[in-house]
Order: C-alpha cells, then sequence, then structure tokens
C-alpha cells in the first residue's frame, strides 16, 4: 500500500523569498505591483478545461461532517462548526444549481457514533432546513471514521451503476476511533467504485492520505476561510467519470405543469405524494405535476415517484447541465496595445464586444472561434455564469 | 418612491427582421416599424423619467447579429449633442435623436435575404446580460440594482439557438434579472419558459395598434410595483421535453447518462456520443429439474 513516493513536504524545500514579488517604481509607489496582483487575482482559476472527457452526471453525494469536540476551536469565526454549516448551506445551493439531477446527503459524526442528518434527496430546502438546526448542536467526544463511512456506503451500495458516487468528507480532528480495521473498509470502497475526497480543516493525516489516495478522490487542508470555501466550490463541478461506471439509458418522464383554476368543472384538490413523510402542514393544491405512468401528484420537480419509481425532470433541468459537456473554451490573451480597434470615421474604437465598454485593463481576450475581443469582466462573466460566447453566435448557424 | 439608493436597468431587444416587417407593412398598413419604434421611444423616454437613476439601453436584433442602438459606440468619442429646442429635457431629446439616427444607420447598411425569417435573440440577450454586468459593477457602494429586459418579439423563434438561449435564461435567473416578453405575432415556447424561469411577464399581443398602452400599463413598472397591479395572468409553459431523433415532445422518455441526450425508444447506441448501452436481458425462468423416479 506504500509503494507510491511522498510528495516533498512544505518544510522540506528551500524557502521562498516572498518579499521580491513588490517592487517599487521610481517614484517609490507600489501602485503598479498591486494592481498587477489584483488582476491576477481576477484571473486566477484553474481552467481545467476536460474536453473530451466523459463527466459523471447523475451524482449520489453523502457529505460527512465531523460535529466531534474539535470543531469548536475557533481558529475559524465564531467556530469551525457554524462557520463549516454556513459554508455547507452555500455548497447545497450551488451543487443543485450546476448538478439538478443529482441528490445529496449529509452525514455527522461524534461520540464516536455517525448519524445520518438528512438522506439522500434532490431537494435543497430539506438538506438547507436540517444544517440550520444544527448550529445548536454540541460537538462532543471523537469521530468515527469508520462508522460514517460505513453509514453512506449501506445507502450508496444500491444506487445504479450508471450513476457516480461520492462522498466528501469535512474533517477536523485529528485522531478517529473505529471498531473494525479501516483499510479493509477502503478496499471495500474501491470495490464498489466509491470515490472519497476529504477536506481537512487542521492538519494531513495519513489514513485520509490513503483514503483519498486509494479511491481516487482529493486531499486538500484549508488555510483559511476563503480556501475553505474554494475547496468545497471544487467540488461542484461533476468530476470524470470514472472508466468503470457504466453508461446506460435512464427512463424519464416528463410531467406537465398542471394550473387548474377553481372555475374548472374537474378540477379537486388533492394532496401532493411529497408531503407523505413531511410533518407540516398537508396542503391540498388544485394543479402539480403528474407522473405520466401512475399519476400520482407532486409539487416540485426533480423528485422520484414514490408509487412508482419514475424519475421525474422537467427539460430545463436537463438543460441546466449542458454547459459542462459543451465547455466553452478559454479566451487568449494578449496585451492591449496590440490589439487595434476598428476605425470608423478615422478614429480608433476599442470597445469590448459583449458589454460595449471602452478596454481600459491591461490586456484584452480574445475569442479563438470568432475573433472577437473582450474585457476582463465580461471574460470572468462569460465563463463562470454565462457560458456561451456572443460573438460566436453570431458567425455560427447551428446552436 | 425611487430613492437615490436604487438603480434601475432597463434593456429594450427589440426584433427587427426585415422580412417580417416588411410583410406587417403590407397586412396592417397602420402598424409599420415605424410606429413600433415611436411606441418604444414613449416607453424609453417614461422609463427615462421616472426616477434620476434609471438607465436604459436598447438593442436592436437582425436575424443573428445584434445591434446597440442606444447607447452607441459614436456617441462616445464624437460629442454632437444638439440642443434641444423646445425646451424638452435634454436626456430625452438626446436620446431620441440618437435612437432614430442609429436605426436609420443600420437599416441602410442591411442586406436583406429571403431565407432568413427566423430570429435568433439569445445573441441580444447575451450582449445585454455582459452590458447589465458592466454597468453594476459601476456603481458606487450602497446602491442596489435592479435590472430587467424587455423582449418585444415580431419573427418566430428558430430552433437553433435553443442551448445558447437557455444558458442565457440561467444566467439571468441566477444574476436576478427579470426578463419580460411582449409579443406581436405567433407565441413563441422559448420566451415562455424564459419568463417562467426568470420570474418576468409574458404578453402576447391582441391588437397590435395599441402597443403603446400595453407597453405603458404592462411593461413600465418596475418588479416592486408589481404585487399591487393586476397584470395578465401567467401562462401554461410547456416544459415537456423533444426527443432528439424526431423533435416528438415526449412525456416519458430515455435520457443518455453521458450526455443527457432524450430518446423515445429504446436503442443500443446513444447517437450524440456514441456509447454502447448495456441491454437489459431478458429474465431466464429457471426450469424445475424433475426427479427421475427409479422404478425400485
Amino acid at each position: 500500500m506504500d509503494e507510491e513516493p511522498e510528495r516533498a513536504k512544505r518544510w522540506e524545500g528551500g524557502y521562498e523569498r516572498t518579499w521580491e514579488v513588490l517592487k517599487e517604481d521610481e517614484s517609490g509607489s507600489l501602485r503598479a505591483t498591486v494592481e498587477d496582483i489584483l488582476f491576477q487575482a481576477k484571473r486566477k482559476r484553474v481552467f481545467e478545461s476536460h474536453g473530451q472527457v466523459r463527466l459523471g452526471m447523475m451524482r449520489h453525494l453523502f457529505v460527512i461532517i465531523d460535529s466531534s469536540r474539535s470543531m469548536e476551536d475557533q481558529d475559524l469565526k465564531p467556530n469551525r462548526l457554524t462557520s463549516t454549516l454556513k459554508l455547507m448551506e452555500y455548497f447545497v445551493e450551488e451543487y443543485f444549481d450546476q448538478n439538478p439531477i443529482s441528490q445529496v446527503g449529509i452525514i455527522t459524526t461524534k461520540n464516536k457514533r455517525a448519524e445520518k442528518l438528512t438522506d439522500l434527496a434532490g431537494n435543497p430546502k430539506k438538506h438547507i432546513a436540517a444544517l440550520k438546526k444544527t448550529v445548536d448542536s454540541t460537538c462532543v467526544g471523537e469521530p468515527s471514521l469508520y462508522n460514517s463511512l460505513n453509514l453512506a456506503m449501506q445507502t450508496l451500495k444500491h444506487m445504479p451503476a450508471h450513476t457516480s458516487k461520492e462522498i466528501l468528507v469535512v474533517f477536523s480532528s485529528l485522531t478517529t476511533c473505529d471498531p473494525a480495521n479501516i483499510y479493509e473498509l477502503i478496499k471495500t470502497l474501491n470495490g464498489l467504485k466509491i470515490r472519497v475526497s476529504v477536506i481537512g480543516l487542521s492538519a494531513e493525516v495519513r489514513v485520509c492520505t490513503i483514503l483519498t489516495r486509494e479511491t481516487g478522490g482529493s486531499y486538500n487542508v484549508i488555510l483559511d476561510e476563503s480556501h475553505f470555501k474554494e475547496l468545497l466550490m471544487l467540488h461542484v463541478k461533476p468530476p470524470p467519470a470514472s472508466s468503470s461506471s457504466e453508461c446506460s439509458l435512464i427512463r424519464m418522464g416528463f410531467p406537465q405543469h398542471v394550473i387548474a383554476s377553481m372555475s374548472d368543472q374537474d378540477a379537486k384538490p388533492s394532496f401532493s405524494m411529497s408531503h407523505l413523510d413531511s410533518a407540516g402542514e398537508p396542503g391540498l393544491t388544485l394543479g402539480g405535476y403528474y407522473c405520466p405512468q401512475c399519476r400520482a401528484k407532486y409539487t416540485e420537480l426533480p423528485v422520484e415517484c414514490k408509487v412508482c419509481g419514475l424519475t421525474l425532470v422537467s427539460a430545463p433541468h436537463l438543460a441546466r447541465s449542458f454547459h459542462h459537456l459543451f465547455p466553452l473554451e478559454a479566451f487568449q490573451e494578449t496585451p492591449l496595445e496590440e490589439y487595434e480597434g476598428e476605425s470608423i470615421n478615422l478614429c480608433l474604437f476599442r470597445f469590448c464586444e459583449a458589454c460595449q465598454g471602452e478596454l481600459k485593463d491591461k490586456s484584452v481576450f480574445t475569442c479563438l472561434a470568432c475573433k472577437k475581443v473582450f474585457c476582463v469582466e465580461c471574460d470572468l462573466f462569460i465563463h463562470d455564469i454565462l457560458h456561451c460566447c456572443s460573438g460566436c453566435m453570431q458567425t455560427d448557424r447551428t446552436s | 418612491m425611487a430613492s437615490d439608493d436604487e438603480i434601475n436597468i432597463l434593456v429594450i431587444v427589440i426584433d427587427v427582421n426585415p422580412i417580417w416587417w416588411g410583410q406587417q407593412a403590407q397586412r396592417e398598413p397602420q402598424f409599420t416599424l415605424s410606429t413600433c419604434l415611436d411606441s418604444l421611444m414613449v416607453l424609453a423616454n417614461a422609463h427615462l423619467v421616472m426616477s434620476r437613476t434609471n438607465k436604459l439601453a436598447v438593442i436592436a436584433n437582425l436575424y443573428q447579429n445584434s445591434h446597440f442602438l442606444y447607447p452607441s459606440k459614436q456617441w462616445k468619442l464624437g460629442d454632437e449633442i444638439s440642443t434641444s429646442s423646445d425646451g424638452k429635457y435634454e436626456l430625452l431629446s438626446v436620446t431620441n435623436d440618437l435612437f432614430a439616427e442609429e436605426i436609420k444607420n443600420l437599416m441602410d447598411r442591411t442586406e436583406v435575404s429571403g431565407s432568413q425569417t427566423e430570429s435568433l435573440l439569445a445573441v441580444s440577450l447575451a450582449k445585454a446580460l455582459c452590458y447589465i454586468h458592466r454597468v453594476s459593477k459601476d456603481v458606487q457602494a450602497g446602491q442596489d440594482v435592479k435590472s430587467r429586459i424587455l423582449v418585444i418579439k415580431a419573427a418566430e423563434d428558430s430552433t437553433l439557438q435553443y442551448m445558447n438561449f437557455m444558458n442565457v435564461i440561467f444566467a439571468a435567473q441566477k444574476k436576478n434579472i427579470l426578463i419580460d416578453a411582449c409579443v406581436l405575432d405567433a407565441d413563441s415556447g422559448l420566451l415562455q419558459q424564459a419568463c417562467d424561469i426568470t420570474g418576468g411577464l409574458y404578453l402576447r399581443i391582441p391588437q397590435k395598434i395599441a402597443l403603446t398602452q400595453y407597453l405603458l400599463w404592462v411593461f413600465l413598472p418596475d418588479a416592486d410595483q408589481r404585487s399591487q397591479l393586476l397584470l395578465p395572468p401567467p401562462v401554461h409553459v410547456d416544459y415537456r421535453a423533444a426527443c432528439f431523433c424526431h423533435r416528438n415532445l415526449i412525456e416519458i422518455g430515455y435520457v443518455c447518462s453521458v450526455c443527457l441526450s432524450i430518446f423515445c425508444n429504446f436503442s443500443p447506441i446513444c447517437t450524440t456520443c456514441e456509447t454502447a448501452f448495456k441491454m437489459p436481458l431478458p429474465q431466464m425462468a429457471k426450469t424445475k429439474k424433475k426427479k427421475v423416479k427409479t422404478a425400485i
């Protein structure tokens, strides 16, 4: 198990002279360097365009949150647990935004036991409500990595083979209390093709290193809160599918939204199937989504029909994932001086193609396909949120 | 009601497909492109007058190309603003003049080709979003920015732009930008979805001559004021998916787990990503072994 050469630790390398980054200009001001650093910070994003790699679109992710005594530490304000839960709420929202047909479940571990906070579900509201309630809970005892992984595995092993099964552990303690050999569990996880990633809040723990290395996940330790957020956001994007996951055709239903009004003769108020287990007030509603196979009613999509087992989605849910499959190429960065702009009425125009603002930054970005020029803000906006180039849309005829 | 802390940005996207407008002028001579643009100018002026901090942009959409009518690039460099002679608020007269000049220039230099009867609005919407993004960044701290896009649609939808259109809709929803639609002729499924997802208003105008009325009564109030008005009810949006093989709307379909393309029938190979699927084997019934009784 220890064949892989260990990476050199940071304290083993030579020291870096970080003060040499700052350079003063003739008048003694640091402004140029500071602007440069800010500009680089805007552009800092890991651009791993996967291109032709297959991504796991339907994801079943379990998040294991450590609730042991070390989470009361106040190095993250106000304490680690509150900070983690707040970031988890943001993570859940972003996750369902980018992966609308996936599911998330939350497990907490403390006192040498593991407990399921929420089951695997596709609706963000339940998870966010549960996370909000957990802020008041006490952090006591030691976590148990084995028990929590086992609990997650019990549910994940029944999931169909074409989905991507993942576990994300937020681990802050340096110890774990396990009833059995965790290396056996790691072998079982490997056999079930479950990918485990860990975000450490304290320091690197060897068993986590081995766990993530064997199952193919990633292990990172946070530096501060913004780094924590960045690491969490890395898990929002769908990971490359492992070669062993099978591809199959999944049968799905696309129900129509029926809005019946009181004046309709046939409209009868009815219960929605999603309210069967909820303790909230049972709502009798007139309209809703009817499963095309068994006519059971639901108020929201996406959902798995409790009666007949058909997955119900709407077409926009699938469309949300399209930008992962056809990602936009990165734009090429060129200095502003090299771009000549168009000349209209003998004046030189340098405008951003998308927002029509004047180009004032140090460098401009050119789309390689349509050769149109964009400013740095539009480049960030287009690649993060918009996912389509307005220049390319004007030239090609197909979507 | 309008305070200095709130900035309302309205971006109007007008579809100026020459073929549709040409046919329209022959059908109904009272309602042509110039009357439509007059109505738009009324709405634009009304919006600018509602509050000192309101901002406006107008984009014209011509087949696949889009062109900013206001604010225009030439205005920035060559400031030849004619001062108004009739005492009108100067911003309004400047806006109107520029608007008229730009649309004339645009129409002059466009070549009409008979095959382009559909309009692809995704380009203009994408540019509108980038413009709003830039303007939102330029405001001072403490000011709230509320923005919306009003689309005036004339010609028919084109199915070529489905993916780009959906990307634009999701981006607008993420940035809380409403997309309203004022449809002159045929219903547009894409715009209905856009209005439903972003929370905007979709209206198909029964009488085109009364465009000014509809614009001022329905589309001028911004999002906060809409809760106090009785507006046209939301339309029923068809969210069923179309299968990739026949383009029929289906209720139950098969989705490829790799590329998310939708099929109406089970097939062993996905046509989009060419992955072979596992075929579900028919269940083999177990035959009971009959014990042969040996004669004793």
